[in-house]
């Protein structure tokens, strides 16, 4: 090919950087769909990670470092969720609006209250994340947060929408607390079952709707489980009367379905994220599917 | 004696009745100046390695790349990794990473051996230069090809690939210079870069002047900037599938003296061009599995004078035009098992090795490989311990009677442990 012809496919190529909405890159699936629902057609939203993987561990595709090349805003879960694979990406973007810093930049683990903060790190602890638990998506009452925080800062950047997206967030924040009520409903006769997880990745959800969480099947966070760890796992889903183990749909399932067909624990794979499994492929049926799974 | 006694009494009584509150108020305002918050982020990464092997250390650290190393320069060297046969210290190296203020990173890594530290890296970056460009200066890594950039715990294999080696040493081409890269505003990745370094490197460039001891010839060092770099990258993803290239160019002059100016041996005054070409594929089975292919081309001109001296005999030796070819690549495929698991094997061939001194072709050896296969295990992200199985036969030792190939087989087991922050790698 002659540089000639090199020259307009290039700059054709970097029209689509001049569209007039605001370029969004969300780092997981429930992000970017906030995202959409809050900015509809006045934003182009992009994810990175995809739903169904483990959200620790995403390969830094050079593809992300193109997306953050044209990006306004970076939106990340934080809480160190992505410390594995997005500093680089961002370093490598050359994208001066969406550092760490910036207003492009927006970290939601600073909006809301993280628990199991540590009071001391070691990794002799398996992966534990200094700032508390990252995975707050499975509290529902989070949502609205994170909406509000998501409206904020699309407002901020682009102040002659503001009205626009604050509506949309009111009418999410509504259908949000009528969905609430009826999951609630379902979830009432859960209360107080014990469970064991296979990561500590659902322990937001588990507190909100009342459960017990007895234990998990990563003998530490991060690591995988060990015959000696199933064992005395074994001796707990017996002493506590476990009914549930929750697993992830990344994780392998062996350890989990050793257990569960030996004792006789339901053993339920549940979506951690949008696009987790089939049927979760928005905010609203991430919850309506992991409920539906836990009270079939 | 006994104002002292008092003095103390008084003093402990009074740590005793003092208010709690106005002791934290105290101890409060003690650290008003504290700044450990600002500490960078520091890791210190460890390498060690049991290694066994078929060949006396002497003799394995007499061998040589014949034609692609200048004479003199033996590789591997009793310095490299995995050097001796048993316990080998291959590094420990402590990393330092902060941001500096709003518009600049910084970015050191102190390279440390049982008797000495060198500074391996030690750079910043700019953070918010607008077009998508962006500016790194002091001593790097240059971004020439893949495995060039990458530091050695982030390989697949517990050695760099061969062509890497014969070009650049077994430290690879670090340089001290300044970067700017640009990401195009694309849907695809595309990045432009172009470096300006000192161009230092002993195997392949040089700067140090050099005159044989009658005076009749006197070639001087290089003033300023000696390698250019400019390379282009570009990525796009098919599926799960990511693919990576990039093609990389290196020009610079080659100042190198073997005993020339000390009137015995000869020394080289050239030009060296290398051109690179590099592809990965990772193609990721599921959340947790993936397999993953590189390889890199690399194609080397050197064209200058050859200078032959041995003053003490009395002999001048004609000055003579010098011609190499160099051409060779490797290819690389690992998969990764499961969380723990994974294994790769590496095919090394250094193909072209014409040297010609005026015209005369000097019959280097070509086609020269090397076997390598591995598994590792790797119980966090922390820790990796690998066994490495190599079978080389791209190395001679020259003697009297001319070259003779020295093939060898060698077996590492290596422990590669991390503490501290370490930030996240790239792809």
């Amino acid at each position: 090919m002659k540089l000639s012809k090199i020259i307009p496919l290039l700059l054709l190529c970097m029209q689509t950087a001049f569209t007039g909405q605001l370029q969004v890159v969300a780092t997981y699936g429930y992000i970017g769909d906030i995202v959409q629902r809050i900015g509809k057609d006045r934003v182009e939203v992009v994810v990175l990670a995809r739903g169904d993987y483990n959200p620790h561990i995403i390969i830094p595709k050079p593809s992300y470092i193109a997306k953050l090349r044209r990006a306004d805003l970076l939106i990340i879960n934080g809480g160190q969720l992505e410390i594995g694979w997005l500093p680089q990406i961002i370093k490598q973007a050359n994208n001066g609006a969406v550092q760490p810093g910036e207003r492009g930049f927006l970290d939601l683990s600073m909006h809301v209250h993280l628990i199991d903060v540590p009071t001391s790190v070691s990794r002799e602890l398996g992966d534990v994340h200094p700032e508390g638990n990252p995975h707050f998506f499975m509290d529902p009452d989070n949502i609205p947060v994170i909406a509000k925080a998501i409206t904020e800062r699309l407002s901020e950047l682009d102040p002659d929408n503001q009205a626009f997206y604050e509506a949309n967030n009111k009418e999410l924040y509504a259908l949000w607390q009528r969905n609430m009520k009826v999951w609630e409903e379902k979830l009432k006769p859960f209360k107080g079952e014990k469970v064991i997880e296979y990561h500590k990745i659902f322990d937001y959800f588990l507190n909100r709707f009342g459960f017990t969480i007895a234990g998990t099947i990563e003998p530490l966070p991060g690591i995988p489980p060990t015959t000696k760890h199933i064992a005395d796992i074994e001796k707990l889903i017996e002493r506590e009367q476990v009914k549930f183990i929750f697993q992830d749909v990344y994780n392998p399932q062996d350890a989990s379905s050793y257990l569960s067909k030996r004792l006789n624990v339901k053993l339920i794979v549940l979506p951690h994220d949008v696009g987790a499994v089939k049927e979760a492929d928005n905010v609203f049926s991430v919850f309506d599917e992991i409920i539906r799974r836990i009270t079939q | 004696m006994k104002l002292n006694k008092t003095c103390i009494s008084a003093a402990l009584l009074l740590l005793f009745l003092w208010p709690d509150g106005l002791l934290r108020a105290q101890s409060r305002e003690g650290s008003a100046f504290d700044q450990s918050k600002y500490v960078p982020d520091i890791a210190l990464i460890l390498d060690v390695s049991g290694v066994d092997r078929d060949m006396a250390d002497q003799k394995y650290y007499s061998l040589t790349i014949p034609g692609f190393s200048f004479p003199f320069l033996n590789q591997p060297s009793s310095s490299g990794l995995n050097a001796h046969r048993g316990m080998n210290f291959n590094y420990g190296e402590l990393s330092l990473y902060s941001v500096v203020d709003p518009y600049f990173d910084l970015f050191a890594v102190i390279d440390l051996a049982p008797e000495s530290a060198g500074l391996e890296e030690a750079y910043f970056t700019t953070r918010k230069l607008p077009y998508g460009l962006k500016i790194k200066a002091g001593k790097f890594l240059a971004s020439f090809g893949r495995v060039n950039e990458q530091h050695e715990h982030y390989w697949d294999f517990a050695n760099r690939p061969l062509i890497a080696t014969a070009l650049f040493g077994e430290d690879g081409l670090n340089e001290i210079g300044a970067q700017v890269t640009w990401v195009a505003p694309t849907s695809f990745y595309l990045v432009l870069g172009a470096e300006v370094l000192n161009g230092t490197n002993e195997q392949s460039f040089g700067t140090m002047g050099f005159s044989d001891p009658r005076d009749s010839v006197a070639i001087d060092a290089v003033q300023g900037p000696n390698l250019y770099i400019g390379f282009i990258r570009s990525s796009f993803d098919i599926e799960d599938a990511s693919i990576l290239f990039g093609i990389s160019n290196a020009m610079g002059r080659t100042r190198n003296d073997q005993g020339y100016s000390g009137g015995r041996g000869n020394a080289v005054d050239a030009k060296t061009d290398i051109v690179g070409g590099d592809l990965t594929v990772k193609y990721s089975l599921d959340a947790i599995r993936f397999v993953s292919l590189q390889s890199e081309y690399m194609y080397r001109v050197m064209n200058g004078t050859e200078y032959t001296d041995n003053y003490f005999s009395n002999i001048v030796f004609p000055t003579s035009q010098l011609d190499k070819h160099h051409s060779g690549f490797y290819a690389q495929v690992a998969a990764k098992l499961d969380q723990l698991w994974e294994i790769g094997v590496r095919y090394d061939l250094l193909l072209q090795n014409d040297v010609s001194l005026s015209g005369a072709d000097q019959h280097m050896p070509s086609n020269l490989p090397r076997y390598s296969a591995m598994i590792e295990y790797n119980p966090t992200e922390f820790s990796r311990i690998r066994l490495q199985f190599d079978r080389d036969e791209s190395r001679y030792i020259q003697s009297s009677g001319g070259l003779s190939c020295q093939p060898y087989t060698q077996i590492i087991l290596q422990a590669n442990l991390t503490i501290g922050a370490h930030g996240a790698h790239a792809f």
